[in-house]
């Protein structure tokens, strides 16, 4: 156990944990707010890596602008998406994660058909750092850092902002929020807007580190859903906060020592256990807490 | 209080402390209760009072805070509804709670009554959807009866279970007076064959029809208890109603 | 509890599924005839064919069950299909030698299959999750099993003699044999077998969903807490049918394995988890007949678009889904039979009109 070991560790874990929280804060705050499910949030994150990977490879832009470029592609495609198809299953969850399901597989296929089984990957930038005998990929972590400012970023519209305070008035009580004036409606679409932009942003980031395949997107569901679950819908942030990191302390040590596969199988027995004793996931667990150590009870 | 003889089982249902608050508001406040077998209980207040909170608590569909649940001796306060349900512990809701897609006949057949029973008039089912006049409506689909009849179901749905103590909140809730009446002397027959019931109300004219021992609370607490006669010469319950000074 | 040869006619025949007429009885008559006489007729290709169109029949009604009357929906089918029919291949592969080795292989399969389901639905269940987690959850279940099984390549990978195979599937599974019959994917016996297994499945549930027990799981949909107040065990219950369910792809994974005599990740993904979903979303959850009709269109024309290369099948089939969502929500087949009923009725209504009305002349 020595230094570098731990170092390593920790490393892996906040590679862990920055992959989870990329992968499904986008979902998550969709589902915060539209209470909607976007089960085409892996075709999404595919989106921005092949806007990416095209925008590089056949118009050699440099690197960031390709990063701009999907994030507002995939953003815009979402504003659409909300538009056209997922305003009209607000009231019906089940019925938005079929039709999202659909609209899935008509985005795979359909890149397959366009552009074939796989794309030549954007260049990883090789930025190693060697210490104690580990190297650790500059890249990745940048891209924990990228994660820690995304989720800085949301808390900050959340709670800091007036379009924050309308997003959660809107979703603690939609008909209130609206007889108070706020275009929830409006609300609903840069919402869904945003959660796209960042699976646009996750795309297009992890582009690089991985082979872009059509169905490159369920390597992200995987454990985006898992993190879902087990965060719950109750809030956004904490949620993605507490569950990305509780799981990414499980997955570390198994992936470390028994492989990625068992990790990832470490991930949803977890989460099945977690789901078992707390149903609405950890943010629905804390806001009860909460409100039980205020000598409150439950509202129910 | 009434005691029908001696032995364990003379007390049905006894409640010890009980404690349940909602965001910050003491619906049941350490209420202590007892129901003798056989009894026929009203259970009366202003709105707010915890009524409906303290049959969910006996129902087991909210937990409570703190504070104890006997029915028969024993102590349920952390079981899960189906299992007093099937202890013989029933509810009608205080909204009605038909289902949408089934007529009256699958809705008995989801709360377990035997066709037989159903055409025959047999039982207590039997007897209550024919005294009720829903066994005419059995092939009807459940919310397409008129509201009295759909209230009534919910007390035959309730009865389907076989239980030893029946809980109706708010059984004439939108009512005519004449369905009232109607309601109130099922009620009362239904406890002469010794059904042992609480009924939570509103409808005075319906608490009077049933005469028998009142229970008034207040604040999620018991504010009076007694005879018909003795509640309405109380002038602490009638302040009440009218509002605190 | 003495069920009469008149209750079981009531109950199949009952109001919680479509076609209940004496005309629809017809119909039914004469399809399940040609079906039986099919093999007189038709080319081994053909039979094989519509064989394996047949053999999805359990688990589409499977899910049929699970989504349209209770509510449920689960990408697992899949899941549970591949469970069977590698298990299937792993018993049968090492018990050749045995004469009721691969009866002993289906029923470990099919066991196998509800064994998963029943540990993955107790921790779903029990914990009374809200509705979106279980749809999530099965697909990231069929997804881990899948990505599993993808990588159970080499030759460590393998019970007794049966390789595990990894990306390119398990090969040379043995097909059922019952006594001197094989029945295998291009045979006439293996095509009565898928026949019957249909039509006893699509009966049999017909009975359940109009028993007692079908009643109390629509009532779960409805209303659960209402349910309870019931005094029904409705986590119990949601569990079971979620068993059953599983069970039924399981019956569809050994019957698959049989004909096909292999089982691959492939069977398991993600696009397989898809394929139920779609049968049933498109037909009509809510009716058996509505899933069964609609696995038996679907598997065909996915079958002939494949021609073109799967990508256009799944193209068309996830266009199909979301043009069902929007525009059909009940289902296509169960939307053509509302129609149909209104437009019965209401040419009824015109003639009583008539008749009435020439009277008064």
């Amino acid at each position: 156990m020595t230094l570098p070991y731990v170092i390593n560790l920790l490393y892996q874990f906040a590679d862990n944990v920055a992959f989870l929280l990329l992968a499904a804060l986008g979902l998550m705050i969709i589902l915060g707010v539209l209470d909607v499910i976007n089960l085409a949030h892996g075709e999404l994150i595919m989106l921005g890596a092949y806007i990416t990977t095209l925008s590089y490879n056949e118009m050699h832009l440099p690197l960031p602008v390709c990063v701009l470029l999907s994030v507002i592609g995939v953003a815009l495609f979402g504003l659409v998406l909300e538009r056209t198809v997922i305003r009209r299953f607000y009231r019906d969850k089940l019925g938005a994660l079929v039709a999202t399901w659909g609209i899935s597989l008509i985005l795979s296929q359909g890149v397959l058909i366009l552009f074939g089984p796989s794309l030549v990957s954007v260049p990883l930038p090789q930025w190693t750092v060697g210490y104690g005998g580990y190297a650790f990929g500059g890249y990745r972590l940048m891209l924990f850092g990228v994660a820690v400012l995304v989720v800085w970023l949301a808390w900050w519209i959340f709670y800091r902002t007036r379009l924050g305070v309308w997003t959660r008035a809107t979703m603690q009580n939609p008909e209130m929020a609206q007889a108070l004036g706020i275009s929830t409606s409006r609300i609903y679409m840069l919402t869904f807007a945003a959660g796209s932009a960042l699976a646009g942003l996750t795309g297009a980031l992890y582009a690089p580190t991985t082979t872009i395949v059509p169905l490159m997107g369920t390597t992200f569901v995987d454990v985006a859903f898992i993190t879902v679950v087990v965060g719950g819908g109750t809030n956004p942030i904490v949620g993605a906060l507490t569950s990305s990191a509780f799981l990414a302390l499980i997955s570390t040590p198994l992936s470390s020592v028994l492989g990625t596969f068992i990790g990832r199988i470490g991930l949803l027995i977890a989460s099945l256990v977690i789901i078992r004793f707390l149903p609405r996931g950890f943010s629905g667990y804390l806001r009860d807490a909460g409100r039980r150590r205020m000598g409150r009870g439950l509202v129910s | 209080m009434h005691r029908r003889g001696g032995g364990i089982d003379a007390v049905l249902l006894e409640t010890d402390d009980l404690t349940r608050s909602f965001g910050g508001i003491r619906a049941v406040d350490h209420l202590a209760m007892t129901i003798a077998r056989g009894e026929l209980r009203c259970l009366i207040g202003p709105n707010g009072a915890g009524k409906s909170t303290f049959f969910s608590l006996l129902t087991g569909l909210h937990k409570p805070d703190a504070g104890r649940v006997l029915f028969k001796g024993e102590d349920i306060t952390y079981l899960p509804p189906f299992l007093r349900v099937r202890r013989g512990l029933s509810l009608k809701f205080q909204n009605v709670r038909i289902y949408r897609e089934l007529t009256v006949r699958q809705h008995l057949l989801v709360a377990g009554t035997s066709n037989r029973d159903v055409e025959g008039r047999n039982g207590q089912v039997g007897w209550a959807l024919h005294t009720l006049g829903l066994d005419r409506e059995l092939e009807r689909l459940a919310r397409e009866l008129p509201h009295s009849s759909q209230q009534w179901l919910e007390i035959c749905l309730a009865l389907a279970t076989g239980p030893d103590l029946l809980l109706l909140d708010e059984p004439t809730a939108g009512m005519t007076p004449e369905e009232t009446a109607v309601t109130a002397e099922f009620v009362v027959r239904l406890n002469s064959q010794g059904m042992t019931v609480i009924v939570v109300e509103h409808d005075m004219a319906f608490v009077r029809h049933i005469a028998r021992q009142i229970t008034v609370m207040h604040y999620g607490r018991v504010f009076a208890e007694g005879t018909l006669a003795e509640i309405e010469s109380n002038q602490d319950v009638r302040r009440i109603y009218l509002g605190e000074q | 509890m003495r069920v009469r040869s008149g209750d079981v006619w009531r109950m199949v025949n009952g109001p919680q599924e479509l076609g209940t007429s004496p005309a629809f009885w017809t119909a039914a008559a004469v399809c399940a005839a040609g079906l039986l006489f099919y093999p007189l007729v038709g080319s081994t290709f053909a039979l094989s064919s519509l064989a394996s169109f047949l053999l999805f029949a359990p688990m589409g009604l499977g899910l049929g069950l699970l989504w349209g009357y209770n509510g449920v929906l689960s990408f697992g089918q899949a899941a549970f299909f591949g469970t069977a029919g590698y298990v299937y291949g792993l018993i049968a592969g090492n018990l050749v030698s045995l004469p009721a080795g691969t009866l002993l292989a289906a029923a470990g399969g099919i066991a196998a299959a509800i064994v998963l389901a029943g540990a993955f639905g107790y921790f779903v269940f029990y914990g009374q999750v809200s509705g979106w987690i279980i749809p999530l959850l099965t697909l990231v279940l069929s997804l881990i099993l899948e990505t599993f099984m993808a990588q159970t390549a080499g030759y460590q990978w393998r019970i007794g003699r049966v390789l595990f195979g990894g990306y390119n599937g398990m090969t040379n599974i043995p097909s059922l044999t019952i006594g001197p019959i094989t029945l295998g994917g291009a045979s006439t016996p293996f095509y009565y077998l898928a026949v019957a297994l249909a039509m006893l499945t699509y009966l049999g549930l017909r009975l359940l969903v109009n028993s007692r027990y079908g009643h109390i799981v629509v009532a779960i949909l409805d209303d659960p807490e209402r349910t309870r107040m019931l005094g029904h065990h409705v986590d119990a219950i949601q569990v079971q049918v979620f068993m059953l369910a599983a069970a039924l792809a399981g019956v569809s994974g050994v019957l698959y394995v049989s004909w096909g005599n292999y089982m691959s990740p492939s069977n398991i993904g993600l696009l397989a988890a898809t394929l139920p979903v779609i049968w049933t979303a498109v037909g009509g959850r809510r009716s058996l007949l509505a899933v069964f009709l609609s696995v038996i269109a679907l598997r065909w024309l996915a079958d002939s678009l494949a021609v073109w290369g799967g990508a256009y099948a799944f193209l068309v089939l996830g266009g199909l889904l979301l043009a069902t969502m929007l525009f059909f929500p009940t289902g296509i087949v169960v939307a053509l039979a509302h129609a149909g009923r209104r437009w019965t009725s209401r040419a009824r209504m015109r003639a009583t009109r008539t008749s009435v009305e020439s009277k008064e002349h």
